[in-house]
């Protein structure tokens, strides 16, 4: 049988087992609003009953553990979808770029004569050129119409430059981001590895670290954001981290880490630190960039530099063997070979005169040669799959649209899927207000309840003591 | 399923942005009246908006083209009319002569006017368009065409043709090109012919009115009859060919011209067709989103105020 002693303790270890769960309610409700946080408990059960003459004697509640509710299935899944995420955000941002120094957007009411087009980029811009070609063809000799001839074309060349000039910009800005996020990731596999090491220490002196295994489980979602990792989890609390193949945390230390090379291209590619081995990721932002770089970017300005050589190879073909007003042949019109240095023969823009029009010297009304570069509009190149230049460079446009918009597609996929899995990890782990507040109630119920216990034994022991006196 | 706190304004948020998004959308639709402005919008329908626009000004640049061979044309086909007049005054004066019944001093006078319709003539043939450029002188437009030589009398005795026998041609659709330019004169047999003098035909307009006026002179009417008025005759005839010629080319421009204002059009409309966006459908659309984002907005409003700890004293 308990003595009275032993029920006060009794009531004692009770008053200090509610005064806990508070406490963990009161954590609960704190973090009520933290996103990386799983909702906690306080495991409770009977102490260690008695043995008496009349069965046995229960001696009160303990608490055993405060454990948090989380789910390694759902978190994992969190993860792998974070690094899809990541990847295609990365992509739509570097695609959306490429789409806007592209310039091609359609509006109904700004084109010049008054119908739907898509008036400011290349495609309007090479039509302007074969124009005024075509108006010069009719008076080869006039002056300003050779001065038009000359605008246009530099309007051709000036956009072929600035689209090229801000494909490189872009590229170069995904290389700026893919080194930072190499960087961060570092950074988060040196936490990651700090975090095992306070976990194990943790879990080895007894109990859960349940805000520590939150706090990694965190960073391992912003790691996974940036590069696809796999996980797996050891028997003393630790989570090993590889990306790649790799292994990169081991228990409490780093084992590796990732740096950027140039390789034999000249692109800028991950490897891993101890070997100096290229790193091949499937997910993550950084992957995206990679993607989006050598991917749909690398082959428009490859389509790009293909069609200006086509336009500086044709032309000057054709224009080299016109004759100008002073007799002249020879020169060429376009000046470069690629996107980014195609430009108009600085001699034609500072004297029209020496436009090459006619086919023989001394007929200044001869436009042989002007209405064949005017003709090389509607020409089929087998050096582009036998299109018109426009026909070609449309298709270009049009290739990187679809890339664009399947990204789109994915991601608006991938969005909801990763809010669906949030919605249930919340649902798992997620705090409740209306629970915590109903719980405190509980809790603060059961403690008046043992303060009232001691009251009473207060009383009664008094009792026993005042037997004596008479 | 248990609800966290947080559960709720999670999605309600993501719901939202969802609806502001489509609002968003729809209101662009509708503002710019294009369902398609970007190429991730519709990259085919992007793709064929290209090539056509790109098709479309072709079209109007032809258009542009016709106009510029119609004014051109017209200038040569007056220069024509002209000349034919004088070749049929000169017809006139040579009949008239070749009768037998002129007196000499008749001759004279008819030797002064024809010695004048040469100058008339002449000058036709050395006509310039507004750009400085001779019209009559093949494609070696900044060369005068024709240079006479005078006798110490002042009359021409011969007229030399310093052009060249070429024409510029110009398109007027991506497959048919068009020439309006007439050389003063193609001795070489082959080419387009030329207008004053030319070896098929057997016209020669001025070497034939010199000839008149110094047979006029020396009054010599048996050659005026056996000789010049069978040459006038041959010219006049040359002449009505190249008028005919002249008009059967603008009639065939002016066919040209409504082909691509109608093709222009329809290039317009397929364009329009693609792009489009359907202004009562979109409406619609926004009136939907704009209803369901008021009825999420309110529906949350009233969820979130409620909570266990208004309740709680």
């Amino acid at each position: 049988m308990m003595s009275l002693f032993n029920i006060m303790n009794m009531a004692g270890q009770s008053l200090s087992v509610q005064q806990q769960a508070t406490a963990v309610a009161g954590q609960n409700l704190a973090n009520v609003n933290n996103p990386a946080y799983a909702d906690e408990q306080l495991q409770i059960q009977s102490a260690t009953p008695l043995q008496t003459s009349v069965g046995q004697e229960g001696t009160g509640v303990e608490s055993t553990a405060i454990t948090s509710l989380r789910n390694a299935l759902l978190d994992s899944q969190i993860v792998a979808e974070g690094s899809v995420t990541g990847s295609l955000n990365s992509q739509q941002s570097a695609l959306q770029d490429a789409e806007t120094y592209l310039d091609e957007q359609i509006s109904g009411s700004t084109s010049s004569d008054g119908g739907t087009s898509s008036p400011n980029g290349l495609a309007a811009d090479l039509s302007g050129l074969f124009s005024s070609l075509q108006t010069l063809s009719n008076d080869p000799s006039n002056i300003s119409d050779r001065q038009a001839v000359v605008q246009s074309a530099q309007q051709v060349t000036e956009q072929f430059n600035q689209v090229s000039s801000g494909l490189a910009t872009v590229a170069s800005n995904l290389n700026t981001s893919i080194q930072n996020d190499v960087a961060a990731s570092n950074q988060d596999l040196t936490q990651i590895a700090a975090l095992n090491q306070q976990i194990i220490q943790a879990q080895a002196s007894g109990g859960s670290a349940n805000d520590l295994v939150d706090e990694r489980e965190k960073t391992i979602e912003d790691l996974a954001g940036k590069m696809n990792v796999t996980t797996a989890a050891q028997s003393d609390g630790a989570i090993n981290v590889s990306i790649g193949g790799f292994t990169m945390v081991s228990g409490g230390s780093t084992t590796d880490n990732l740096g950027t090379v140039t390789n034999a291209n000249g692109q800028l590619v991950i490897a891993e630190g101890n070997y100096g081995a290229p790193v091949s990721l499937s997910g993550g932002s950084v992957e995206g960039s990679l993607t989006a770089r050598d991917g749909a970017l690398a082959t428009l300005q490859s389509s790009l530099n293909t069609l200006a050589w086509q336009v500086i190879s044709q032309v000057n073909t054709v224009y080299s063997k016109g004759y100008d007003l002073n007799g002249n042949t020879g020169q060429n019109f376009f000046t470069g070979s690629t996107a980014a240095d195609i430009g108009v023969n600085s001699t034609l823009v500072n004297d029209p005169s020496t436009f090459q029009a006619a086919g023989v010297a001394g007929a200044p009304g001869d436009n042989t040669v002007v209405s064949a570069l005017a003709q090389l509009a509607n020409q089929s190149n087998s050096a582009l799959n036998n299109q018109t230049l426009t026909q070609n460079y449309a298709e270009t446009v049009s290739t990187l649209g679809s890339s664009l918009q399947s990204v789109n597609d994915q991601l608006d996929n991938s969005t909801s899927v990763s809010q669906m899995l949030a919605s249930q990890r919340a649902s798992t782990s997620g705090v409740d207000t209306d629970t915590e507040m109903t719980n405190l109630m509980q809790f603060q119920k059961a403690y008046q309840a043992s303060a009232e216990l001691i009251t009473t034994i207060n009383e009664m022991m008094e009792t026993v003591v005042n037997m004596k006196t008479e | 399923m248990r609800i966290a706190s947080s559960s709720f304004s999670y999605n309600f948020l993501n719901q939202i942005q969802q609806l502001e998004q489509q609002q968003n959308t729809l209101q662009e639709q509708a503002t710019s009246g294009l369902k398609v402005t970007l190429p991730e919008d519709n990259p085919s329908v992007m793709g064929q908006v290209l090539n056509l626009q790109t098709e479309s000004a072709a079209t109007t640049q032809y258009q542009n083209n016709i106009t510029q061979l119609q004014a051109a044309a017209t200038t040569s086909g007056a220069a024509m009319t002209s000349l034919q007049t004088l070749v049929n005054q000169a017809n006139e004066i040579a009949t008239e002569a070749s009768s037998g019944t002129t007196s000499s001093t008749q001759l004279s006078s008819d030797a002064v006017q024809v010695a004048s319709l040469i100058q008339q003539a002449v000058q036709l043939g050395n006509t310039q368009d507004s750009d400085g450029n001779y019209i009559f002188s093949g494609t070696a437009t900044a060369t005068q065409p024709f240079v006479t030589t005078t006798d110490s009398n002042g009359n021409i005795t011969a007229v030399t043709y310093q052009g060249n026998t070429e024409a510029a041609e110009s398109q007027i659709s991506s497959k048919a090109t068009v020439s309006a330019q007439v050389p003063g004169a193609n001795t070489s047999g082959s080419g387009p012919q030329g207008l004053f003098t030319d070896s098929r035909s057997g016209a020669d307009v001025f070497s034939h009115l010199i000839a008149l006026q110094q047979d006029l002179t020396s009054g010599n009417t048996s050659a005026i009859s056996s000789t010049d008025l069978p040459a006038l005759t041959k010219d006049d005839d040359h002449l009505i060919n190249q008028i005919s010629g002249n008009g059967v080319m603008q009639s065939a421009l002016t066919a040209a011209s409504q082909m691509a204002t109608t093709q222009s059009t329809d290039l317009t409309t397929q364009i329009s067709g693609d792009t489009n966006a359907d202004l009562a459908q979109t409406m619609t659309a926004l009136d939907q989103t704009q209803t369901a984002y008021q009825a999420a907005l309110e529906s949350g409003s009233m969820v979130m105020k409620l909570s266990l700890l208004d309740y709680l004293s």
